[in-house]
């Protein structure tokens, strides 16, 4: 069983919900990466997405192009995110990884080499933004080979049938997107996120991770009533570091502490009867 | 092209799962209103009493003399209403837009010349209109800024990225993830993810049709040659065509090679680019060894992208078309040449054409033709060309 069903299988045993943080590699550096990693891990994440920064994020709001931005203009090179992957793991880190990336630099170094890369380095997932169903039949293959779960993602204009299709070839968990739309942070659950998560459960036994929008402990526990396994919290958190810049180790206090608030919602709103 | 709107190995579907199902929607409408006889016969009216087609094909006598060897003949795109090519799109994805139902529509514009178009076709057709414009390309052509606002669009400056024609595509992508319900976006050129690729040279196929007969009029048979630029590639693939099939037609196709390919500071994609994925479409891309996209740099805005059209990366590897950069500088001389010799001022993307054209022209006889698409007017460039000469 790979490390990230095993995650979902022992939550689903305590009946805790996954807190999922998505970290944007080389932002601030890459030091600063490694160091919220190991933050977010102590706070309880669940598992960890790293975003491989791209020059053409098409699928990302305002907050993360920025980062993507930071991270490329001072000199972040994809070798740098298998080193932090690796630095990770000999540092005691044993939370899921799933790297999120677009399919660009996956496919200019290989899709073999960037995999074998991966899985060496310790990761133990893969998140394609843009590679739907239709294209992803050789990274699924090679993906398997080398043991890392390929996430997919579904959206609340996904029907029915093409929704099938994807959960055919999902494992892992299943990311639902909460909105049509960009990442970003917003306030509120929206109508889109609640109907698709009802699909989802009636169609799917794999868990699922709602994203795109989470910022807060109440979206927390509207989703999990909702029927999420977990949520994933991107853009909110880069805003979090944000505020505390200048000083780095408020900076990771502040994202520590905020990790910890959300894992503590997503703990107790499965343990609710009912 | 297969079902997944893939020429040989290039284009494809590389999207956000988000934007599926109104690219397939898209796909499912444009195949079933395009074909209805009464799309087409709007459609054929509108080119004909709005935009002015058929454009002219013209024997450009006084260059071809100038120039020596082939004779020259070029396809004025740039008399069809707008100025550029760009409005025979246009004016045919605002009429699907319209009778798909949408109250919105979206583009993306480099050197204003498809913003300007799409406005025009949304004037036009009642439909609200947004442009999204790099910062930098909103600097260098404020002119067609000025002719967006007067046709009632609105501009949205992109400030990300390089700020210039892929970021803006960029930004209309995001929008359109979150509007797609009633707005349509209106691509301006053969990149981005199925069925744009296909949708927009249907559209500009007509370059390529009207050519063919007017060659037969005028000269009882087929061009030896085409030559157009290729920045998307639109204007190309338009010309192109209605022409693959004929072997003996030869194909080129003029790059923007800026300050000169081996400064890096270009937009050669297919001269030296490398495979990827970027826009939705698995193409010949400028990238670093990370498959970063690469900034790249052109006198001419509209060719300023760092990708092609995956059927032009197709046409490259399959050898059917050839492509070969021009620099910044040789655009510029063809620009005053061409004004010179037969009083058309062409766009600085044109005039990457009639640089290849005239060298071409050279190594051919003179009872073989040349057919190079003049694909937009002049008129937007002169200002800068007059401050780079120090006249302004």
């Amino acid at each position: 069983m790979s490390r990230i069903a095993a995650t979902f299988e022992r939550l689903a045993e305590s009946e805790e919900g996954a807190y999922i943080p998505y970290v944007c590699c080389g932002d601030r550096g890459v030091g600063f990466t490694g160091e919220l990693v190991r933050r977010l891990s102590r706070a309880g994440a669940d598992v960890i997405e790293l975003g491989l920064p791209f020059s053409d994020p098409m699928a990302d709001g305002p907050t993360i192009q920025a980062a993507m931005v930071r991270s490329l203009s001072s000199g972040f090179r994809v070798a740098k995110l298998f080193d932090l992957i690796s630095q990770a793991r000999s540092d005691g880190v044993d939370t899921p990884i799933v790297v999120m990336t677009y399919y660009n630099p996956i496919l200019r170094m290989g899709l073999d080499t960037f995999c074998k890369r991966l899985a060496e380095a310790g990761a133990d997932g893969i998140l394609p933004v843009d590679l739907p169903v239709e294209e992803s039949g050789d990274l699924e293959r090679i993906a398997s080979a080398h043991e890392l779960d390929v996430i997919r993602l579904v959206s609340p204009t996904t029907d029915d049938e093409r929704m099938a299709q994807i959960l055919q070839s999902a494992n892992g968990f299943v990311y639902a997107v909460s909105i049509s739309g960009v990442t970003g942070q917003r306030d509120s659950l929206p109508h889109s996120a609640i109907a698709l998560l009802k699909r989802l459960r009636e169609k799917s036994g794999l868990p699922v991770a709602l994203g795109f929008g989470i910022s807060n402990q109440e979206q927390v526990r509207q989703a999990m009533a909702a029927g999420a396994s977990g949520v994933v919290e991107g853009s909110a958190l880069i805003n979090i570091y944000a505020r505390g810049l200048g000083d780095e180790d408020g900076a990771l206090d502040l994202v520590e502490e905020h990790a910890r608030g959300m894992k503590d919602s997503a703990r107790a709103a499965r343990q609710r009867p009912g | 092209m297969s079902a997944k709107g893939y020429f040989g190995g290039f284009g494809g579907f590389y999207v956000p799962e988000v934007l599926v199902a109104s690219l397939k929607e898209l796909e499912r409408e444009y195949q079933r209103i395009s074909r209805t006889a009464e799309f087409e016969a709007e459609l054929q009216s509108m080119l004909k009493d709005y935009a002015g087609r058929p454009t002219p094909l013209y024997y450009a006598r006084s260059l071809s003399d100038r120039v020596g060897g082939a004779r020259i003949f070029l396809k004025r795109e740039d008399l069809a209403h707008t100025g550029s090519h760009k409005i025979n799109n246009a004016i045919g994805q605002a009429l699907l837009a319209k009778r798909m139902g949408r109250s919105r529509v979206i583009c993306e514009t480099g050197a204003g010349q498809h913003g300007v178009a799409t406005a025009t076709a949304c004037a036009l057709l009642d439909l609200e209109c947004e442009v999204y414009m790099g910062e930098t390309d909103v600097e260098r052509q404020r002119l067609n800024c000025y002719r967006m606002n007067l046709l009632g669009a609105k501009i949205n400056v992109v400030k990300s990225g390089s700020r210039t024609l892929k970021d803006s595509i960029n930004e209309a992508m995001r929008d359109y993830a979150a509007t797609s319900e009633d707005t349509h976006y209106l691509l301006g050129s053969i990149v981005g993810p199925h069925p744009y690729p296909t949708i927009v040279r249907d559209f500009q196929s007509v370059i390529g049709v009207e050519t063919k007969e007017q060659m037969a009029r005028m000269t009882g048979g087929l061009p030896d040659a085409l030559v157009a630029c290729v920045g998307g590639g639109s204007n190309s693939i338009g010309l192109f065509h209605p022409f693959i099939d004929d072997e003996q037609v030869q194909m080129f196709g003029a790059e923007a090679a800026g300050d000169g390919i081996e400064t890096g500071k270009h937009c050669a994609s297919v001269v030296v680019g490398e495979e990827g994925v970027l826009h939705g479409s698995r193409t010949l891309i400028l990238q670093d060894d990370d498959g970063q996209v690469s900034e790249t740099s052109s006198v001419a805005a509209g060719l300023d992208y760092p990708a092609v059209g995956p059927e032009h990366a197709h046409l490259s590897t399959s050898n059917r078309a050839k492509y070969f950069g021009v620099t910044d500088q040789e655009a510029v001389l063809a620009f005053h040449l061409l004004s010179e010799a037969e009083g058309i001022i062409p766009a600085l993307e044109s005039a990457h054409a009639i640089h290849l054209a005239t060298k071409i022209a050279r190594e051919f006889s003179k009872d073989q033709s040349i057919v190079v698409c003049l694909s937009g007017r002049g008129d937007k460039d002169v200002a800068q060309i007059a401050k780079l000469e120090g006249r302004l």
